[in-house]
Formats: structure tokens, C-alpha cells, sequence
């Protein structure tokens, strides 16, 4: 059936800002969707708040809306462009929830809007378990024995029925938010009574425990005439239990016999079949006894997900691409495979590799959560490796991930608490993101498969590689290297061991190793995934490295190449920001005649599709592996600035290697990036900066803070995104920080700046191509210093920072670009105290702003720098002036994930921690603000009670926004301090007590749900625990909190407004846009 | 392997490693390790792109005089269940995989892949960059090769695969196929996995030129007494056992060599309904007088899309086959059955196209429908005789490893016996969960 006539126009809903359980995956199944879908002649409206998605490109959609993700919103861009079609399962658990609402809401029906690919109907059977279960029920496929509370009570009820352990799932959460497992009462208490608050339903499912079986996964497609097809099988390492999201996983089922796997096959499709997913894909999650066999079918999700992103590029079916044209009416068998170009999309991918997807964590910045993996999704990003074997992708996944190893172990790492037995049986039996790591050494201390197999249930198969794995790295330690043959080099290789690994275990360096490798001819064969197992010639150069030798697929170089390192697995502090860079700097060196080359390893990503560079390397970014690339590939420049620290750090020993790197060289990098070289530069050019010193002891540190005095920024040198940064008040602080800086030494030593208490942030993109500089723009941050830039709201153009001071930070940044020899884009972060400007740092690389500032101000500066990277002049390219006029404001706001981690504190510092961004835009600054707030919390305070408690410095600057909220109708409730400071004001307003001044307090009241907004700002040194008690308590109960006096003055600004003359939809193609 | 690389394996799953060689006729030749039987087999190199079933796979009889290499690198994650056998002997020459696991792990597993294929005599080796051959194999076609523990030199081994015997015009059948007539009671039972079978309401008589077990096992679990009679039986003698239908199995090699069973199709036809499977297929083919190809590339594996003309929906399917029914060669089209159309297409995925099943008239048995299409390569895979009962596909319903989509195919036997016009009429979505069971733990224990 070709595709449907009836329909012109198709609304699309993306997923917002990147949280922990929804991140980029729904940029790159949006992407391909949005792209198809116009290539197919549909009008495609999009709505999405996350600026730094590529499907927010105003070329991708013919209408998109960077607006928040609530019904209201959308129903204001339905109103205006009149869609006949919303397609909802593209956008994440977000999206979908966003189409229910409006389907509920009757908004679908009063504007004649057909849902697609799946209705509401099919939605809440696959969402709501007590449908989905009866829905198995019918189908005779069996769920895991479980009732439905809706109060603690009838929890107990059902516990007492099924005994423990059990498993709770609050219904409607994202990503099984509030979900764990209880083992006792005690658990069960404590999670129930959470679980019901978070839930929008209050409801709390409670399960039989199906803990330690094994888990798998299968991505389902299915069309319109009901044809079905299975993508990909998934099997999980990590056994149930874990969130599959946080378990480390592997594709294609490894471990199941034929009829156990088309068991698993029929059934998926016949859930699929049952829950009425009309067409699109699916994934269905099973568990597996494995000792009997019993399946269990634990959900299905009717829409496309973070594992059909990952079964997408782990088989090279493009899912959410074909789940686009499936819901326009077309069948699998008149979609070609994009692969082949000569079969079509109605097969079953057969692959000939091992895939293996790893989650990236991010304990370090919480400090006080608890970092056992439980059902509850933590994991912020994940990478994927692939190989022939399990065990060599295993290897390559272990150095992937950009957390210091060099693989599996044997890398000189050394693993605290690994030489005491019992403490080594503790950390291998309890799930952690470093549990393997502590595997592979319970093997190298002898452990035995069957013993590890009892601490973890991990699948014994998989051990048994692991023990292979190891027991190699074990008999090669000691090795010389001169010693090694051909032979012996390529097995270590194929049991997944780097150069590095290899150069420790033999007492040599990855740069013998690399040379002894070359001469005895073991370099690595590049294969390509084909979905087809090479049955078919392929046309797609979807390449992985292997050491199965025998041949290799690259294509011979036929024009001038370009590679393009990505940014890797997403972490907190490099984002999806980099991976848009990375991808529009491959579209710009393919306009620009470039055969373009991408290296990337994090599947969730734009850039790892193989639609968007000519060529694609699923790669490590590691200097070996990428020296590897560059043999085969030879490319005439590699890019590293726009991939964030990652390819950035590779740069000087590419370059040593003799590596053409584009644009901004090593040394200009080096400069700003060494802290005297910089300073030097900074006098030299008379720009000012803040007093500064470097310290490798507290001694030193102390001489420094005696020189430029308290309060100071101390951070460790070459970090991204503030790891380890902090605010030091006094010489006892500064002693603590010191004491617990780890890897402190004169080659890492800690830096120390003079703290600019209170003063005005701005942030600066800017381009230069060693003639001329222009500014791309000029972000004022809402929060004062102290709070990272990644985390603090901003706007562009500046909402009250003067011209002239504008033009002076533009002066500043064309006399640095210049003298940096900064070619490709520069970012500078100011201070302004006091009337001085002050220059934090300046990076010669794209920020994490330059997909904000590009979707600001229209003019795509990632793009841009990749053309003047291969050549082309700023002068030629006809950019808008950058001291234009703008008449619109754009806000660019962080998301935190502090629900995800109970137990951290949620006070923002110098130390980054939010996960993602929303964009709002509007003619006016308050409005602009107050959407980035309703893309983030969906809803503004309106009413009800706000609880105020401001440190002393802020309790005179706080009153006119008390009086604003007594205004608006806020009903002031404040401590003795602030209320004090109120009253006195005339402000009307109730005194509550501190939390340690005993009850009744502010915490019984916000847990009453009576608190809609809180204001919290702490200040300096004092001890923070009442503070924590209530920011905590607000991300519990989802409360609206305020941690800076500027963030509630914008936000009161904001209310205010919205309230006033309402939030009006824009969209990007009305504003203006250049046209390179 | 060096002596260095066997001391990096001491201790691991593998240790003390023989060297093993492949050798294809063409000169290609790739070193591995021994992971089977010690030995020297010659035989066709052909692939495999199944993900699991490895063991189906090497116990199906078709791969009688073969050297499988398995696509998917590692092979035998969850060895050897016995239940899923689908011989009582392997068939097959060798076998030749990158990796091939001695410590499975699966609660049925009981051997390991390995020490089955020693306790078989089958000659084995791992190591191999499995896809570098596939690829090889893919551009130079299927060839003769020689797989060996013994001799390590390359030129030796060359010498001997050029001087062994072609498949090409071989019957492989008497070397698999039973000697005598039996029952065929259900051999495998898969509690937990599948229903016991339905009430017996047919019988029929099979031909066994290699059948796989599965197949007869889903006969008898869609009713059918089935009894397995030697390839080459008289149709008069079948004929006298007056069963329901006749069913043609699988098999090994080149049909135009098994004039044997297609001499007494013939007979069979018109008179009994008649089912037939891959060489089963090609069978009742060649007693319509078609004509057989040999494939350029053969079809093995479980994921090649075939559309069921007839309903329009698609089936992921089973496929075992290097030889392949020249449809024009059935006979001319009929135009008005045919949407009009008087002369045959080169590429029959036209007919897909056009949501037509063509209908040619066939000298000797009148009306016959093209009834599959294999969108792929728009080969010809399945075909039903309108004037008399009898139907027949290329591809395995019976999957045994692989997709169980067209498992409907089992019941539209049992449909045709009944005589039942729209025999073939049946909705996969509605047949899907037939025969399976989800059951609960009670049910596995």
C-alpha cells in the first residue's frame, strides 16, 4: 500500500530536554523521522524545548516550535498550523504522554487530528498494567503475579499474598522513576510511600520477584498489512534487577536455543499484534528462569525507545525511520533496505558481530547517593562496541568509556578495597557501574565461573569469556615484549586487550607496542554492518575494527577526506551540544566537497547514523583507535574541536603522529589552556582577569590565598564540566578540599582563582578564521557567579548588560581569537563586578552553547566553522552583522537530575550536574524564562503557598519579589529571619520554623502538597543541612524551587507576564534565518 | 598458533590448540584451529546466516556433502539440547566458525558443541575470519573445499580438493534417507514450549529423501499418523496404503538427480493430496515437467522475506536451498487468471508488485498458481496446483531453527486433506501462536 494521500501535514512531538532515562536517542529517532518524512512531501511540524537537537534545525521540519511539551502549548501550534496527523511515538515516554493528554483532553478530536501509528487505545494497553496484564492474560502470555495499591495499606495486603522480595513500580514514571525492590518490610514501606507521591496516578504495582533471572529484549516492527519483523534481540548481561537501561547489554541473544528464541519471536509479535500497535516499532522485555525456562513478559513500550535506537545502529535498520514511513501507510516490503539499496525492510536483520552497549555513570557528582543499580534507571549516557566476539567488543566497550580505563582491567587502575577477600565478594555481588572491573579481578584472583556465577547470577556464558579474557591478560603479564610473535600479538588483540593494556602487562609503552604490532603486520581488518551477514554486497560504509584480519572492506580513497571525532559516550558536562557539532560539521564538509569520515562509539547519537557522514566508523575514541582509522582512511584533516574534552585531548598525539588536525591548532589549544601562557596572554592583550595561582599542596595553596585572598574558586587542572570544582570561604575549607583532592601532584596540580562573589556571568561564542572574528553571541546568565555555566540559566541577546559593555566583551574576543590563532570557534566566559570585566577562560573549541546561540540567532555556527576549518573566509560567507538588533529573547535553562538521586544535594555550585537544557523563546525576557520553566516542571506556580528563606545578603534585594508574590496572591510563609526582614517591609506574611527548631515545619507542609514554590538561597560558608532538608523535600514533592535570588526574581518576572498577556508560540522559520 | 600464543591460552576454555586448514577449490585458503573431530572431509562450502540454531543446522540432513561456515561468529553459547536434533546423524562434511564455545550454558544444554561434533566424526575448526569467506563465497559461488587437521600444507590440500567430486548431478539421497518404511511418532516433545499435538485425523504417508524431524513432528502435531517410507518407494505402493495425503520432504543435493522420488510424483499426483518442502517442492516441479536451476547465490538462512501472493502478507522465512524451479517453465501464462498479462516476467516481484498470483497451464497437470515470491531476489517459492490438490513451498516452514511464520502452511496440509478449497487461505496473525504455549512453571518442571 503506498502511502496515504489523505494527509498533508503530520505534527511530530520530541522529547524534550536530555534526563537520565530519555536523552539523545529520541534526537536521532526524531532526526529520521522529521527527515523522511518531508522527503516523502509532508508538511512536518515539530514541537520539542531541547535547543541542541538536530531535529530542532529549522531545515529539518517545515515548522518547529521550540516550545515546552505540555498539552497547552501544543494545542496553540495545532491551533495555528492545523496538522492532519499527530505522529506521538517518536518523541520518548514525553512525548507519547503529551498526545495522550491531548487525546483526553478531546484537543485531537475538536481539530480533526488522527493520531498515528498508534492510538490511544493501544497506548494505555501497553502503559497501564492492569489492561496490558489482562491483555497477556488473553493471549496466554504469562506476567509476573502482581496486584495494583493505591495506599500503603493495600500494598501490605498484596505483599503478604506474594512474600518477598518483591518489586515496586510506581505506574507513569519515567524511565521506572520511584521503582526498586524490597526485601523486607521495612524496603517495602519505604518505597511504597515514595512511589505513591511519584506517581501522577498514585498507584504503586507491586511484584513477585523475578530478580537474578536473565533479561532480554526484542525490537519489533510491524506494518499496516500486519506484517511483523523482530530487528534485533537484546540480552542482557546484568541480570533482572537492574534497569536494563543501567545494565550492560548484548546483541544478539547469546544464550538462547532456537525455540526458546522463537518463543520469545511469536510472542513479542503477538503482543505487538494484541496491545494494537497498528504500525511502528516496539520493544518487548522478557525474563527468562534459567533454570526452567519460565518466560515472563515484564513490558512493552508502542513506541520507539532508547534500545530500538540502540538496535538500529547495533544492525543497521534504521527503526525509527521506517516506524515514520510505516505510519504513513506504506508496508515493510515497499520500504528498501537502506543498507543494500536492493532488498527490502520486510527481513530480519542477520548480523555477523557481537555488539555490546555500556552505560556511563555519573556517581562522582552526586556525593551521598547511594550508587547500587537498581530498577530505577541512573545511567546518563552509554556507549556501544562492536567486534566479532563478545570478547573482543567487550574489550573495546571497557575503553570507550571515558572514565580512564584502558579495557577490561590490567591497565594499571588500581581498584580500592580489590586485596581484601570479603570486600572484593561485596563489590562483585552488588550491581555498580565499576562491578565488572571488580569481576575481571575476582577471576584474576582466582575465582572461579561457578562462584562468580553465585555472587552475581550474571550468565555463566558470559563469565566464561570474561575468565578467558583475563586468564589471557594474566599469562601475558610478565611477557616481554620483544618476545611476542605475530601470533601471540593477534590473539591478545582478539581477546579484546589495547596497546595500553598490552604495554602494561609487558613493562613496555602503547607507543612500542603500536610500532612492534606494524612491524609484525597486526593491524586490524575494518568490517561493515550490512544487516545481512555479507549474503548481500552492501552499499553503506558502516565500518567496525576487528583483529579477524583476513580482509578488509574500506573503500579506497577517491577524494579529499575529512574525519570528524564525536564526542563519545554522554556524560554530565558533554552532552548531545558536542555530538550536534560534530554532525554539522560532517554536512558542512560534505557541502564543501570533503568524503566525510565520523568516529564515534555512543549509539544514542545523530552522528552515529549512518545517513549522516559518508563514511561511519563505530569506534573508541582512543588515540589507538583512532590511529587505526587513520591508516585505512589516510584523511587529509580530522577535526577535534567540536566533539567537547574527548577528541580534544587526542589532539597533540594525533598531531605528533602527523595527523592534519582542521582548524585551531594543538598549540593555539595549548595556549589557552595553559594557565601562564594564557595569563601572559591576557597582560600582553590588557584584558583583566581574576587573581589567580596553582597550588600542588596545601602549603602552596595557602601562600596563594594569602596572595589574593578569600572566598576562592579551587578546581583541578584540565577537567570538563567542574569536576571537582568548589567555592573555598577560609584556610579550613581550603585545607578539607585539599586533603581530598585526589591525584593531586606537581604534574596535576590544583588551581586557584579569587571567587568574584556576585558578580554578572556571560558567555560568548565566537568564530574566527585568523583574519577576521565574529561574534555568534553574547549569553548573560541569570544566576550570579558561582554556579556553572552548564547550569545556569541564560539569555541571549543580554537582558540588562548595557551595549557598550556588550561591545566591549566583542572587543575582548576579537583580540583574543586573534591572538590565540583561533581557527573554528572560540568560547569566553566573563565576569562582570563592579563595572570591571574580567575574563574567566576562553576555550578554543565548540561550547556547549553553540546549538543554543545557533537556534537564537539563526546563524549555525558549528557549520560555519567547519568551513572556515576547510578554508573558507568569514569575509566571503555574508553573515548578519553581530551587534544586530534582535527582536526576540531566547533562554536557554539546565535540567537537574537530583530526583533520580536521593541523597545528593541539589544546591547548584561550580560543579556542573544538570543533564540537559530546554530553550524558550519570546519577545520579551520574563516570558522567554518562564517557558523554560514550563519545559521543564510543565506547569507555573499559580497559586497557593511560597515558602521564602533568603541568606542575609540577599534579604534586602528579596523584598520587591516578596511584594511581587504577595501581589500575584501567594500566601508568604517564611523563617524568623527572612520573615522579619518582610514584615518590616509590609508584606504580609507567616513565620514557619526551621527544621531544627522542631516541628510542626516547612517540611510537614511541603510534604502536604500546600508549598507550589519554594525560594531557598544559601550563601558563603554556613552549614547548609536545613537548606538540604528543604531542597530535597522540593525534589521529592516536585516542588518549583529557587536556589538564586535571580532565578526567582525572572521566574516571579516570568508568572507575572505569562499571566498578563499569556505565552504565544513562535516559530523558528519566523525568525530570522541565515542562509549559507 | 605459535608456542607463545598456546601459553597465552593456558588455563582458558581452550587450551593446547591444533591447527586446522580450509581450502576451497579456487585456491582460497584459511587457517584455524581444530574444534571437532580430527580428520580430512571434503565437501560444497555453503553459509549460514542463522543467529541461533546452530544445531539444527548441522543435523539437517540437506547439508548431506557440505562444509557449512556459520555467519554468526560464535557458535555453540548454549550447546547441544538434544530435543532440537534433527537427525539421528549429522550430515553435514564439517563445519567452520570464528569461535566455538566448550563451556555452553543453558538449563537444556546437554553436551557440549564440541564434543558432540568429536562424538559424530565431524571435522571442525574455529578461528576463521568466517566473514572474509562468506564474502569469498558470496563472489565466487559455492565450490568444492576441503577441510583438515592432518596435513598443514596449503599446495597439498589444493591438489586433493580439486581432484574430489562435485555435488553438481550427485544424489546425496540414499545416504540420508530411512532404508525402510516407519512410524513417525512425535520425537521431541518441547514441554513448556509447545502443546501436545491435535487428535489425529490424517494419515499420511512421507517421503523421506532426508526430512528433518521437525517437519514430520509438525505434521503429527497437526494431526497427522505419519509414516516415513525410503525416497525411492513406488507410488503403487503408497498408493495402496490409500492414505489422506502424500507429503515430499526435503533433501540433500542436486533434484534433478532424484529421479527416484519425481518418477513416482508423477503417479501421485491428482490421485492423493500432495505436500511438498524444499526438494519436495522441486519434486512435484519436475513431475510437471519444470525445470530446475542452480542458484547463483543459494538461500540459506532464517530472514528472507517471502510474499504469500495470495493474501499479500509477508513471511520471514526458512530457506536451505542452491537449487531453484524455473517458473516460466511450467508452462504459459493464463492471461485472465494472470491480471491480464500474456507474456512471463524476468523478475517476479512484479507480480508482488501487482498483488497478482499468476496461473500458468500446465501441459500435464493443468492450473497452476505462482502462490510465493522471495522479495529478495524475486525467485519463485511456492506454488499450488489449482486443478488437482496438491501445493508446494521451496522455503521450510517447519523453520527448525528460524522463524516460525509460515508454520500455517502445516495446517493448510491438513486443510487441503479435508478438502477444503481455501486451504491456503490463513492469516498468519491468527496462526502465529498456534502451537505454542507460555506455560507456567508447574509446566516445565
Amino acid at each position: 500500500m503506498p502511502k496515504r494521500e489523505d494527509i498533508k501535514s503530520i505534527l511530530v512531538i520530541g522529547s524534550g530536554p536530555i534526563v537520565i532515562g530519555q536523552a539523545c536517542e529520541f534526537d536521532y529517532s526524531g532526526a529520521q523521522a522529521c527527515k523522511v518524512l518531508k522527503a516523502d512531501g509532508y508538511r512536518v511540524i515539530l514541537v520539542n524545548s531541547n535547543p541542541a537537537t538536530i531535529m530542532t534545525d529549522p531545515g529539518l521540519a517545515d515548522r518547529t516550535y521550540v516550545e515546552p511539551i505540555t498539552a497547552g502549548f501544543i494545542k496553540s501550534v495545532i491551533e495555528k498550523e492545523r496538522p492532519d496527523a499527530l505522529l506521538p511515538t517518536l518523541g520518548g515516554q514525553t512525548g507519547l504522554n503529551a498526545a495522550v493528554e491531548l487525546a483526553r483532553q478531546g484537543v485531537l478530536d475538536e481539530y480533526g487530528v488522527e493520531m498515528i501509528g498508534c492510538d490511544l487505545a493501544a497506548i494505555e494497553r501497553g502503559e497501564d498494567r492492569k489492561l496490558f496484564n489482562d491483555a497477556m492474560a488473553e493471549i496466554g502470555v504469562e506476567t509476573a503475579r502482581s496486584g495494583y495499591a493505591h495506599s500503603l495499606e493495600e500494598a501490605l495486603c498484596i505483599v503478604d499474598d506474594l512474600g518477598y522480595p518483591v518489586v515496586l513500580r510506581p505506574s507513569f514514571t519515567l524511565g521506572g522513576a520511584g521503582g526498586g525492590i524490597a526485601h523486607n518490610r521495612e524496603e517495602f514501606i519505604s518505597i511504597v510511600t515514595n512511589g505513591l507521591e511519584l506517581s501522577p496516578a498514585h498507584e504503586v504495582l507491586v511484584e513477585e520477584s523475578i530478580e537474578g533471572w536473565k533479561e532480554y529484549e526484542m525490537e519489533v516492527m510491524r506494518d499496516k498489512a500486519g506484517n511483523g519483523i523482530i530487528i534485533c534481540s537484546i540480552e542482557n548481561f546484568d541480570p533482572m534487577g537492574v534497569h536494563t537501561g543501567d545494565s550492560i547489554t548484548v546483541a544478539p541473544a547469546q544464550t538462547l536455543s532456537d525455540v526458546e528464541y522463537q518463543r520469545m519471536r511469536v510472542a513479542s509479535l503477538a503482543v505487538l499484534e494484541k496491545i494494537g500497535v497498528e504500525t511502528g516499532g516496539s520493544n518487548v522485555q522478557f525474563a527468562v528462569n534459567p533454570e526452567t525456562g519460565r518466560m515472563i513478559i515484564i513490558e512493552m513500550n508502542p513506541r520507539v525507545s532508547r534500545s530500538s535506537a540502540l538496535a538500529s545502529k547495533a544492525t543497521g535498520f534504521p527503526i525509527a525511520k521506517f516506524a515514520a514511513k510505516l505510519a504513513v501507510g506504506y508496508t515493510l516490503d515497499e520500504v528498501m533496505n537502506d543498507i543494500t539499496k536492493a532488498t527490502p525492510a520486510a527481513f530480519e536483520p542477520s548480523i555477523d558481530y557481537c555488539v555490546v552497549k555500556v552505560p556511563r555513570f555519573a556517581f562522582e557528582k552526586f556525593a551521598g547517593t547511594d550508587d547500587t543499580l537498581t530498577t530505577r534507571m541512573k545511567a546518563v549516557g552509554e556507549i556501544m562496541a562492536i567486534g566479532r566476539t563478545f570478547e573482543e567488543s567487550l574489550g573495546k566497550a571497557m575503553r570507550s568509556l571515558e572514565n580512564g580505563r584502558a579495557g577490561l582491567g590490567a591497565d594499571g587502575v588500581v581498584l580500592e578495597g580489590a586485596n581484601d577477600p570479603q570486600e572484593l565478594e561485596a563489590r562483585i555481588a552488588r550491581p555498580t557501574a565499576d562491578r565488572i572491573f571488580y569481576l575481571a579481578e575476582g577471576f584474576r584472583q582466582g575465582w572461579s565461573v561457578e562462584q562468580a556465577f553465585q555472587a552475581t547470577k550474571i550468565d555463566r556464558f558470559f563469565l566464561g569469556r570474561i575468565a578467558d579474557m583475563v586468564r589471557v591478560q594474566e599469562n601475558l603479564r610478565g611477557m616481554k615484549l620483544e618476545q611476542l610473535d605475530a601470533d601471540a600479538l593477534r590473539l591478545c588483540k582478539r581477546y579484546g586487550m589495547s596497546d595500553i593494556q598490552i604495554a602494561h602487562l609487558t613493562g613496555s609503552t602503547e607507543s612500542m607496542v603500536r610500532l612492534c604490532r606494524k612491524i609484525l603486520h597486526v593491524v586490524p581488518a575494518f568490517k561493515t554492518v550490512d544487516t545481512c551477514a555479507a549474503e548481500f554486497p552492501s552499499s553503506t560504509a558502516y565500518h567496525y575494527k576487528t583483529y579477524d584480519a583476513d580482509e578488509s572492506e574500506v573503500a579506497p580513497k577517491t577524494r579529499k577526506r575529512a574525519m570528524i571525532l564525536g564526542a563519545g559516550p554522554n556524560r554530565i558536562g558533554q552532552g548531545i551540544e558536542f555530538d550536534y557539532c560534530c554532525v554539522h560539521a560532517s554536512y558542512a564538509l560534505a557541502d564543501a566537497g570533503f568524503e566525510t569520515i565520523m568516529v564515534n562509539c555512543n549509539p544514542e547519537t545523530v552522528s552515529t547514523d549512518y545517513d549522516t557522514s559518508d563514511k561511519l566508523y563505530f569506534e573508541p575514541l582512543t588515540f589507538e583507535d583512532v590511529m587505526d582509522i587513520v591508516d585505512v582512511e589516510d584523511p587529509d584533516g580530522v577535526v577535534v574541536t567540536l566533539g567537547g574534552q574527548t577528541p580534544l585531548k587526542l589532539a597533540k598525539a594525533l598531531k605528533e603522529a602527523g595527523v592534519h588536525i582542521m582548524g585551531t591548532s594543538p598549540e593555539a589549544i595549548d595556549l589557552a589552556e595553559d594557565r601562564d601562557l594564557f595569563a601572559a596572554i591576557l597582560d600582553e592583550l590588557h584584558i583583566t582577569y581574576p587573581a589567580a595561582g596553582m597550588a600542588a599542596s596545601y602549603e602552596q595553596a595557602v601562600n596563594v590565598s594569602k596572595r589574593i585572598g578569600f572566598p576562592l574558586l579551587v578546581r583541578p587542572s584540565y577537567v570538563l564540566g567542574g569536576r571537582g570544582m568548589a567555592i573555598v570561604y577560609n584556610e579550613g575549607q581550603l585545607q578539607k578540599y585539599m586533603a581530598e583532592a585526589t591525584k593531586v601532584s606537581p604534574d596535576r596540580p590544583v588551581y586557584l582563582d579569587r571567587f568574584l562573589e556576585g558578580a554578572v556571568e556571560l558567555d560568548l561564542d565566537a568564530l574566527c578564521d585568523g583574519t577576521d572574528v565574529y561574534v555568534g553571541g553574547i549569553m548573560e546568565h541569570i544566576e550570579m557567579a558561582g554556579i556553572h555555566s552548564g547550569d545556569s540559566a541564560c539569555c541571549t541577546p543580554p537582558f540588562a548588560m548595557s551595549e557598550a559593555n556588550c561591545e566591549s566583551l566583542r572587543d575582548i574576543a576579537r583580540k583574543l581569537a586573534m591572538r590565540l590563532g583561533v581557527v573554528g570557534l572560540l568560547n569566553i566566559q566573563f565576569a562582570v563586578k563592579d563595572q570591571i570585566i574580567y575574563v574567566i577562560e576562553a576555550n578554543p573549541r565548540a561550547s556547549r552553547t553553540v546549538p543554543f546561540v545557533s537556534k537564537a540567532t539563526g546563524v549555525p555556527l558549528a557549520k560555519v566553522a567547519a568551513r572556515i576549518m576547510a578554508g573558507e573566509k568569514l569575509a566571503d560567507l555574508k553573515l548578519p552583522a553581530d551587534d544586530r538588533h534582535f527582536e526576540h529573547f531566547s533562554v536557554k535553562e539546565a535540567v537537574l537530575p537530583f530526583g533520580r538521586f536521593p541523597g545528593s544535594d541539589t544546591i547548584l555550585g561550580p560543579e556542573m550536574k544538570s543533564t540537559g537544557e530546554v530553550m524558550g523563546i519570546a519577545s520579551n525576557f520574563p516570558a522567554a524564562f518562564a517557558k523554560t520553566q514550563l519545559a521543564i516542571d510543565s506547569s507555573l506556580p499559580q497559586e497557593g503557598t511560597v515558602f521564602i528563606s533568603v541568606c542575609d545578603r540577599d534579604k534586602r534585594s528579596f523584598v520587591p519579589i516578596a511584594r511581587d508574590l504577595d501581589r500575584l496572591g501567594f500566601h508568604v510563609v517564611a523563617t524568623a529571619g527572612t520573615a522579619k526582614a518582610l514584615i518590616a517591609n509590609g508584606i504580609d506574611c507567616e513565620v514557619v520554623q526551621k527544621i531544627h527548631e522542631g516541628e510542626p515545619n516547612i517540611l510537614e507542609r511541603i510534604a502536604a502538597g500546600e508549598v507550589t514554590l519554594i525560594v531557598n538561597t544559601p550563601f558563603g560558608d554556613r552549614t547548609r543541612s536545613d537548606g538540604y532538608a528543604i531542597r530535597s523535600a522540593a525534589v521529592r514533592h516536585g516542588v518549583c524551587n529557587q536556589t538564586t535570588l535571580a532565578g526567582a526574581q525572572a521566574l516571579v518576572a516570568g508568572i507575572e507576564v505569562a499571566r498578563r498577556r499569556g505565552l504565544q508560540v513562535v516559530a523558528l522559520q519566523d525568525l530570522p534565518q541565515w542562509e549559507g | 598458533m605459535s608456542k607463545l600464543s598456546e601459553q597465552l591460552l593456558v588455563g582458558t576454555s581452550k587450551p593446547r590448540p591444533k591447527p586446522a586448514y580450509l581450502v576451497l577449490e579456487d585456491g582460497a585458503a584459511f587457517a584455524g584451529t581444530a574444534c571437532g573431530a580430527p580428520g580430512e572431509a571434503f565437501g560444497e562450502i555453503c553459509f549460514n546466516t542463522a543467529l541461533e540454531g546452530y544445531l539444527e543446522v548441522i543435523t539437517d540432513p540437506s547439508y548431506a556433502g557440505q562444509i557449512i561456515t556459520m555467519t554468526y561468529p560464535q557458535i555453540g553459547n548454549y550447546g547441544v539440547c538434544v530435543e532440537d536434533l534433527q537427525s539421528r546423524e549429522p550430515a553435514l562434511r564439517g563445519l567452520v566458525v570464528r569461535d566455538l564455545c566448550t563451556q555452553p550454558s543453558n538449563y537444556r544444554s546437554d553436551m557440549s558443541l564440541p564434543n558432540y561434533l568429536k562424538e559424530h566424526g565431524i571435522v571442525a575448526m574455529e578461528g576463521v575470519d568466517t566473514r572474509a569467506l562468506v564474502r569469498h563465497v558470496r563472489d565466487h559461488g559455492a565450490q568444492r573445499a576441503i577441510i583438515s587437521t592432518l596435513d598443514t600444507n596449503v599446495e597439498n590440500l589444493l591438489l586433493k580438493v580439486r581432484d574430489s567430486a562435485s555435488l553438481v548431478g550427485q544424489n546425496l539421497i540414499p545416504s540420508v534417507s530411512r532404508q525402510m518404511r516407519e512410524a513417525h511418532p512425535l520425537s521431541a516433545e518441547f514441554a513448556g514450549f509447545l502443546e501436545k499435538p491435535a487428535a489425529t485425523a490424517h494419515r499420511v504417508v512421507a517421503y523421506d529423501c532426508g526430512a528433518k524431524r521437525a517437519i514430520l513432528d509438525n505434521l503429527v502435531r497437526v494431526g497427522c499418523e505419519v509414516v516415513v517410507v525410503p525416497w525411492n518407494t513406488p507410488a503403487e505402493d503408497v498408493l495402496a496404503q490409500n492414505p489422506d495425503g502424500v507429503f515430499l520432504s526435503n533433501g540433500p543435493g542436486d533434484p534433478d538427480a532424484v529421479q527416484g522420488t519425481y518418477s513416482q510424483v508423477v503417479k501421485l499426483l491428482g490421485k492423493v493430496p500432495v505436500f511438498g518442502i524444499c526438494l519436495g517442492h522441486q519434486m512435484i516441479c519436475k513431475a510437471c515437467g519444470a525445470d530446475i536451476e542452480k542458484l547463483k547465490f543459494g538461500h540459506r538462512g532464517g530472514n528472507q522475506p517471502v510474499m504469500n501472493l495470495r493474501t499479500g502478507r509477508v513471511e520471514i522465512s526458512v530457506q536451505n536451498h542452491g537449487f531453484g524451479l524455473v517458473w516460466p517453465s511450467l508452462g504459459p501464462l493464463i492471461p485472465n487468471l494472470s491480471g491480464g498479462q500474456t507474456t512471463h516476467q524476468q523478475d517476479l516481484r512484479y507480480w508482488v508488485e501487482h498483488r497478482v498470483a499468476p496461473v500458468v497451464n500446465n501441459p500435464v497437470f493443468g492450473r497452476i498458481q505462482l502462490t510465493h515470491v522471495n522479495l529478495n531476489d524475486g525467485t519463485p517459492e511456492g506454488i499450488a496446483l489449482l486443478d488437482i490438490p496438491a501445493f508446494s513451498v521451496q522455503y521450510h516452514p517447519e523453520a527448525a531453527p528460524g522463524s516460525t511464520d509460515s508454520h500455517y502452511l502445516f495446517t493448510a496440509f491438513a486443510r487441503l486433506m479435508e478438502g477444503r478449497e481455501d486451504y491456503l487461505d490463513i492469516d498468519i496473525a491468527a496462526d502465529r501462536l498456534a502451537g505454542w504455549t507460555f506455560g507456567t512453571e508447574a509446566d516445565h518442571a
